[in-house]
């Protein structure tokens, strides 16, 4: 199935293409957004579940990766942890320093 | 401690050291606390805690930093995890690592706006404290780095409050915003030169700028993190089916 539900890439689009958005856009950005993708992704989306047509399905997928690959390209400044910090849950008074 | 508009962050200040680490913003930090009947009857005291309420209760950003929290192992507890006191200055709160407490600034915060805003500026940092290992008192790029996350995504350089604070400017000055308050953020907690915190958050900006965990996207509204939130709860459809 496809990522997200496609209803999810319709509300992204108009949300996208709507004034507020816009003007936050510009304001965060310095640029008017560019919404063109999520029309693109939703069509592929809507292709995928009503045809099951391989191209829209890698298409969509390859949509979806590239976003995340967006959010990976810069390097993390902290080592993630494999477990949350022992002391998150001990009790106040054993936590202050003496 | 890391402070949501100035709150230093926690450290032993016992003189070893002469960075205070914030601490002194933070006077009650060290104390035992009030009885509870001298604190009921501060009307500040049960105010945040109402406010503090309502923004647990209510707030999307809150409870999207809540849930991810608890998916990171890190339950966030009402009365173990946040306090409400009295601070010095400007303060509005601040994220005490040592304790794994959120202080909030009780005599500073007076709209439930502005809570809500504290609250998910320091909820940020303690996602971070718990998905991460963070230096917060020797590696002034990480304490950058949780800095410009939490201007970025909890609110805080909205135009709206720009303006409230004078700061007029509109192309890209949200990316301003951030890099001054974070910059501010630094020299408020540690006795680092201007320059020192300036290059800090300069050279960590494009990659903590562009984190968005656990968001994202930049929530400019209530809409959007309540977006934010959908989108988390579906995330492991989401990475099941990429």
């Amino acid at each position: 199935q496809p990522p997200r539900p496609c209803e999810d890439y319709w509300w992204e689009w108009k949300h996208c293409r709507g004034l507020r958005h816009a003007f936050h856009h510009y304001y965060t950005h310095g640029e008017l957004p560019a919404c063109g993708r999520w029309r693109d992704d939703y069509e592929a989306c809507r292709a995928w579940e009503t045809g099951r047509a391989a191209a829209a399905q890698e298409a969509l997928c390859n949509s979806e990766r590239a976003r995340v690959m967006e959010r990976q390209k810069y390097a993390p400044v902290w080592t993630l942890r494999k477990s949350p910090p022992p002391d998150w849950y001990l009790p106040l008074e054993q936590d202050k320093p003496n | 401690m890391e402070r949501g508009e100035a709150a230093p962050s926690a450290a032993e200040e016992k003189g070893e050291e002469e960075d205070d680490l914030g601490y002194r913003l933070f006077p009650d930090r060290n104390k035992k606390p009030q009885s509870f009947l001298v604190r009921s009857l501060f009307t500040f005291h049960n105010k945040c805690q109402l406010m503090l309420r309502m923004t647990l209760d209510t707030n999307p950003y809150a409870q999207l930093l809540l849930d991810a929290m608890k998916q990171s192992g890190c339950t966030v507890f009402n009365d173990r995890h946040f306090s409400c006191e009295n601070c010095d200055g400007c303060v509005s709160g601040g994220f005490d690592s040592a304790t794994s407490q959120i202080v909030l600034c009780q005599n500073n915060i007076r709209h439930q706006s502005h809570m809500n805003r504290v609250v998910t500026h320091e909820l940020i940092h303690a996602f971070d404290h718990c998905r991460a290992h963070v230096d917060w008192f020797k590696n002034v790029k990480h304490l950058a780095c949780s800095e410009i996350r939490a201007a970025n995504l909890s609110g805080d350089c909205t135009l709206m409050n720009e303006i409230a604070r004078f700061k007029f400017g509109l192309k890209g000055h949200h990316q301003t915003c951030v890099r001054d308050r974070a910059i501010r953020s630094i020299l408020a907690v540690r006795k680092v030169s201007k320059e020192t915190a300036e290059k800090a958050v300069d050279e960590v900006f494009d990659a903590c700028f562009n984190d968005l965990e656990p968001f994202g996207r930049i929530p400019h509204s209530k809409t959007d993190a309540k977006r934010a939130y959908r989108d988390f709860q579906n995330r492991d459809r989401y990475n099941a089916n990429l």
